[in-house]
């Protein structure tokens, strides 16, 4: 069957053809250089430490470790068990610091308050501290994400 | 919005003359016959280097110029960046295709005659752009600090230490100091990516433009009435951008298949590796150093292949104001024979360099 009226002319179709093809040329060499220009995260899965630097803390004390490029913060409580935290405000990316005569983390940008189980009491932050999960092989402290969730991909 | 298209097209063309070069654009014309294949290197050249200039830029993102770190940020960039591993690929394997279609654009332009009045400066600017280039892998080969490269660097700055009187001088400017360390990856870094880029767009500029100016060479022989022109618009450019696209396939190809290596990390202390050898465009230097004999005649043989390099390049920048014949559209065939000579001298120590290594 033959159309009596087209669309479109030849010339179109292939200008179509020609800029279509060159738009997706574009399209793949803009692809990987945008996946290029956002770094890959340098948020380590885990982080192992030697338990022996820990284990003789005070109860109701915290020691900074190394969360990648953040402080992970540990806290050892009072019945002796401990947790640990990545030790950034939730409200705008300071680190806090632990106040151990109030039991309270404190972050001193926005004047943010969190409870000693990391819970945000006061102040600007929106979320508690971020946990990471604990556990303790032999003479390993190994910390890990907590649910092997992800925050940036 | 047709409306507004046109007002904003006016409003630039007052400003800078745009129906000017639309016009130029229009106008300019190939000349089309047996040769016209030689034309598209030019254009290969060109794409290269802006290829150069955008993988290059990227790459800046990550690496870290430092003997503690460039090794380490190269790494970085091979396995944990994003697409890392094919912007470097890209970078390394454009690079030697772009060193090789500048050889193949000089010779070609070269037996072509296409260097004949008046487009001595043409030749001049492009003899210049084939040393800068040469200065672009010399520099950038050492940015990864690897062994190969350390060890490649330091021969070569050495044997720019050998010349007489002003040897030594150039090679601490060279390396910034009397070694290869951490000064040397600071200055190569200030080379690679400040200055001969500055360099290049400069005299790139001059370069294009003169092709502009003075339109494609045409070979010696062919009466100006009978050469058949085709329009540069439409018709060569898109050949052009085939050529382009060809290319661009190969080396994605190459970099799949041959992703770039990054070698082991450089030590200064360590022994040099067995079968060290340059990058392989400075091969038949390196070969003909290796093989010439220590002394010829009580002068010392390295220095009389050193000065003969330097007077031959120099000689080969100026040919254009040495071939009397085809600066009068008469034939060449000395200057042809010349041409043919290099070209064999040339091939063949690269051949020796990779296939006789004992030597």
């Amino acid at each position: 069957m033959k159309l009596k009226h087209s669309l479109f002319t030849r010339r179109q179709f292939l200008n179509g053809l020609l800029g279509g093809w060159l738009g997706a040329l574009l399209a793949s060499f803009l692809y990987p250089v945008i996946k290029f220009v956002f770094p890959p995260t340098r948020e380590p899965d885990q982080v192992i430490l030697p338990f022996a630097d820990f284990r003789d803390m005070e109860p109701n004390s915290v020691k900074t470790f190394l969360w990648g490029t953040k402080p992970g913060i540990l806290k050892k409580k009072d019945d002796g068990s401990y947790l640990a935290f990545v030790g950034v405000c939730t409200h705008l990316d300071c680190n806090v610091s632990y106040l151990a005569d109030q039991r309270k983390f404190f972050c001193a940008c926005h004047d943010g308050w969190y409870d000693e189980n990391g819970r945000n009491i006061g102040g600007p932050p929106p979320k508690p501290l971020r946990r990471l999960v604990l556990s303790i092989e032999g003479e390993d402290l190994i910390i890990k994400r907590e649910g092997g969730e992800r925050v940036e991909d | 919005m047709k409306n507004i298209l046109q007002s904003i097209y006016f409003y630039l063309d007052t400003r800078f003359k745009l129906s000017d070069l639309i016009q130029f654009a229009k106008k300019k014309k190939v000349p089309e016959h047996k040769h016209s294949f030689w034309y598209y290197f030019g254009g290969i050249c060109l794409f290269l280097f802006i290829l150069q200039v955008l993988t290059g830029i990227l790459l800046l993102l990550y690496y870290t110029p430092s003997v503690d770190s460039a090794h380490e940020s190269i790494q970085f960039i091979m396995s944990q960046v994003k697409f890392g591993w094919l912007m470097r690929s890209v970078h390394s394997w454009s690079a030697n295709i772009l060193i090789a279609a500048i050889f193949i654009h000089m010779f070609s332009s070269f037996f072509l005659k296409a260097y004949r009045s008046p487009r001595e400066l043409t030749w001049i600017t492009g003899f210049f752009l084939l040393l800068i280039f040469l200065a672009f892998g010399f520099s950038g080969y050492l940015l990864p600090w690897n062994e190969l490269s350390f060890f490649a660097t330091r021969i070569g700055s050495d044997i720019a230490g050998t010349l007489p009187l002003i040897g030594n001088h150039i090679k601490t400017f060279i390396l910034g100091g009397t070694d290869v360390t951490g000064a040397t990856i600071s200055r190569f870094f200030w080379l690679h990516i400040g200055i001969l880029p500055l360099l290049t767009v400069m005299i790139l500029g001059i370069h294009v433009l003169l092709v502009q100016i003075l339109g494609m060479s045409k070979p010696i022989g062919i009466p100006e009435n009978k050469v058949k022109e085709v329009p540069f618009f439409p018709n060569f450019i898109l050949k052009d951008s085939l050529g382009w696209m060809l290319i661009l396939a190969l080396i994605g190809v190459l970099c799949v298949f041959f992703p770039w290596e990054i070698g082991q990390k450089a030590d200064p202390f360590a022994a040099t590796p067995i079968g060290i050898k340059p990058e392989w465009y400075f091969t038949f230097m390196f070969s003909t150093l290796k093989i010439i004999p220590a002394h010829i005649f009580s002068i010392e043989g390295e220095m009389i292949a050193i000065f003969g390099f330097m007077i031959g390049g120099l000689l080969w920048m100026l040919v254009p104001f040495l071939d009397r014949n085809a600066a009068k559209e008469r034939r060449s065939p000395v200057f042809s024979f010349i041409g043919w000579v290099v070209l064999l001298y040339i091939v063949v120590m690269t051949a020796v360099t990779y296939l006789l290594p004992g030597l």
